[in-house]
């Protein structure tokens, strides 16, 4: 095929964006979840002005210029970036060329692909060799998530011409092979974000091709794609050297090699994630700390190898005040030595995940008070050897707690929780299975101490599964003062199991067995308004209102008002692992 | 270090501000900082033939909320939404030449929050309309063939829904 006429003058959309990437808009930020938008500065991608393939000179046409024919394409581009509806933008691209040729990169930045229908159309402009303008090269964002597995490597082809994807996103999209994704990445110079999310079938063939072909590559999700290995890996370390986030979740073959290849190669790592990584070890904990001087968010969740080492050995006088996010949910080898050597190397962090690390004990909690009120978040989950001496000091010192979860640490009694009811900006508690306590420490939640408390409780969540002392003496005054309340769960709590309440409980989920759905009490959302009505005799029969839609089982997974989440889906802490789950 | 500065539009209008407000223009800011602090007036030779663009840029970051609402970091904000706050409506109530030249200078002058909002509300105009009666709001004759106007169409068609 001969090369289409490229008229001279015309400005490529490439020369803009490096003449002009400071004031290259973004299309408006909306729904698109891909993993990295977020952070949206980190990889801007940019827009620029458009050519017509075929361009026909209208100079002859002497037409007077009208005020906004003043506005210079930058503008106009910023302008048109303002729109959300794409039908908004199609109609700035239908009044005129000029407008055509400065709203069509907008409308092609990120091209809608949510439904079949919507990927046919786009899939098939993009292949027309005539089309009115060249597409494919202004794709600059491309999710196919919504479309999961009707996604083959068929339907990707037409794509494998957009070489100037920033991002792409393929979460889920689990029928893709190396073949599709390989074909994609191939050629693409542009690429700063990859996500891949339980692709299955994805192996070391594709990393080595986004090694070979993306130097700008930023971020990196490959979440579940369980036959990638360190050979690829450390190729991407040696090649990708700009990755701020890496996500390896579940990819568990990834040993230390490929580990401290990121921390030796990538400095500018800002998150990691190696949830179940198993054979990552201390070494590379300590590595990536040391080394990786931006580094904000560490997760290790169930990467049981490592131990106190991975502290212990990380170098005296210096402190990494970037650290604002470690998990270390289930790393049951990280002790009381480790704890109080991570809270005096990074005294700034923010978020803290010790849940299951079952041998800590008070002397952890000790060390965690000294971060003061640097601490937002923290997860002591299963931690059962921490008693009410500990809590009590934890909460004095470091009174900036908006969350805290206690599941199971079966020590604590009424007077730890007494003494959380004092926290002014707490917003979620967890006390699954913390069988001792009465209502006594729920009166307090409900009543805290008005010193230093705001005037309305901020509690939103809360979960007393299983505190099988509890009944509507205790729970009534929560939810009447608790305005914010939107979860609030009691499975297994007998004097919640009455049917007249759990009607306004919501469903069990599915996989659950009929024992597990005798004991669910949930309620959420909707579920509490009418719980509250009904406890005030405001609701006339439950019976008349269960049909409303009102169980919003996403609601769960929206974990923690990204605190969790740092730009990839967290998999973050899961409540449901204490909550709902029968005693043993 | 003074408080006060001058500075002159290219019809020689001088326009007396606090330094600080001046310094939300990041050209003026960083005119300050290559001047010094001569105590000269600063020449603005681009803004307009006329002086309200100038003044109204000016006026606009004088009277307008501090960086921090509008401006500044909060990015996301900003771009997300055509919303734009009751004051900042009236404040851009002028005709289109006016909206243009404030638009031009706050583009020229570097003062981010007031391009903005200037984007928003030309944004606003649009939305909602055809292309004829976005055509007729901006008095834009139109360019295209029928037969240009039915390939778009037919291109992006996925944008319709």
């Amino acid at each position: 095929m001969p090369p289409r006429p490229r008229p001279s003058g015309r400005l490529s959309s490439e020369a803009r964006s490096e003449t002009s990437s400071s004031t290259s808009p973004e299309r408006a930020a909306d729904d698109d979840t891909d993993f990295f938008m977020a952070q949206a500065n980190d990889s801007q991608s940019s827009i620029g002005v458009a050519t017509f393939r075929d361009i026909h000179v209208h100079a002859s046409r002497s037409v007077p210029v009208p005020p906004i024919g003043r506005l210079p394409p930058e503008i106009l581009i910023a302008t048109f970036s303002k729109l959300v509806s794409p039908v908004d933008m199609l109609n700035c691209m239908l009044v005129c060329r000029n407008w055509a040729a400065n709203s069509v990169g907008i409308l092609w930045h990120r091209p809608s692909c949510n439904n079949w229908d919507n990927l046919k159309s786009v899939a098939s402009s993009v292949g027309q060799p005539d089309s009115l303008f060249n597409y494919a090269d202004l794709i600059k964002r491309l999710n196919l998530s919504a479309l999961t597995e009707d996604v083959s490597d068929g339907t990707v082809v037409p794509f494998t011409q957009c070489k100037r994807i920033e991002r792409l996103t393929l979460t889920n999209c689990s029928k893709l092979t190396d073949k599709g994704v390989s074909d994609l990445v191939e050629g693409n110079r542009h690429l700063q974000a990859l996500d891949v999310s339980d692709l299955r079938y994805l192996t070391d063939h594709t990393l080595y091709a986004v090694a070979r072909n993306c130097p700008r590559l930023q971020g990196l999700n490959i979440t579940g794609c369980s036959k990638v290995t360190d050979d690829s890996l450390l190729v991407v370390s040696q090649n990708c050297r700009q990755i701020k986030r890496l996500k390896l979740n579940g990819v568990n073959n990834v040993t230390d090699r490929s580990i401290l290849s990121f921390a030796e190669n990538c400095p500018a790592i800002l998150e990691i994630d190696l949830h179940d990584c198993k054979l990552v070890t201390s070494p590379s904990v300590a590595a990536l700390i040391t080394t990786l001087r931006h580094l904000r968010e560490l997760r290790l969740a169930h990467c049981l190898e490592i131990n106190d080492s991975a502290f212990l050995n990380l170098p005296e006088q210096i402190t990494f005040d970037s650290l604002r996010i470690l998990d270390l949910t289930a790393c049951e080898n990280v002790k009381d030595d480790a704890v109080e050597r991570i809270v005096s190397a990074a005294p700034r962090l923010r978020n803290l995940v010790l849940a299951k690390c079952r041998f800590i004990t008070d002397r952890s909690v000790s060390a965690i008070c000294k971060l003061g009120k640097n601490l937002h978040y923290v997860h002591l989950g299963h931690c059962s050897n921490i008693t009410d001496g500990a809590v009590i000091q934890l909460i004095k010192s470091c009174n900036r707690i908006r969350y805290i979860d206690l599941a199971c640490c079966n020590r604590l009694t009424d007077t730890s929780v007494q003494q959380l009811a004092t926290l002014p900006k707490l917003r979620r508690i967890g006390l699954v299975k913390c069988q001792t306590i009465t209502n006594r420490s729920i009166l307090a939640l409900a009543h805290p101490p008005r010193a230093n408390h705001p005037m309305v409780s901020n509690l939103e969540r809360v979960h007393l599964s299983y505190c099988v002392n509890l009944d509507m003496r205790g729970i009534r005054p929560l939810i009447n003062n608790c305005p914010r309340l939107t979860h609030l769960s009691l499975t297994g709590v007998p004097a919640f199991l009455a049917v007249d309440l759990t009607a306004f409980c919501r469903e069990a989920p599915p996989e659950f067995t009929q024992q597990q759905r005798d004991v669910f009490c949930v309620f959420s959302g909707e579920g509490v308004t009418r719980l509250r009505e009904y406890l005030n005799g405001e609701s006339t029969s439950p019976q008349e209102e269960t049909e409303a839609t009102m169980y919003d089982d996403d609601e769960e997974l929206d974990e923690d008002e990204g605190q969790m989440t740092g730009l990839m889906h967290a998999t973050g802490i899961n409540d449901e692992d204490y909550i709902d789950v029968p005693p043993q | 270090m003074s408080t006060q500065i001058t500075l002159t539009s290219s019809d020689g209008v001088d326009v007396s501000v606090d330094r600080a407000v001046a310094e939300r223009s990041v050209l003026i800011k960083n005119m300050l900082e290559d001047l010094g602090d001569s105590g000269e007036a600063i020449p603005i030779p681009n803004v307009s033939n006329r002086p309200f663009p100038c003044l109204g840029c000016v006026y606009y970051v004088r009277t307008s909320s501090p960086p921090s609402k509008s401006n500044g970091d909060d990015d996301d904000n900003r771009r997300k939404t055509t919303d734009i706050d009751e004051w900042d409506q009236k404040f851009m109530q002028v005709d289109q030449e006016m909206l243009f030249e404030i638009i031009l200078a706050a583009n020229y002058l570097d003062i981010k929050a007031l391009l903005d909002v200037g984007c928003k509300t030309v944004a606003n105009m649009i939305k909602g309309k055809s292309p004829e009666e976005i055509r007729k709001t901006f008095n834009i004759q139109n360019d295209f063939t029928p037969e240009e106007e039915d390939q778009i169409r037919r291109e992006n068609e996925w944008a319709e829904e």
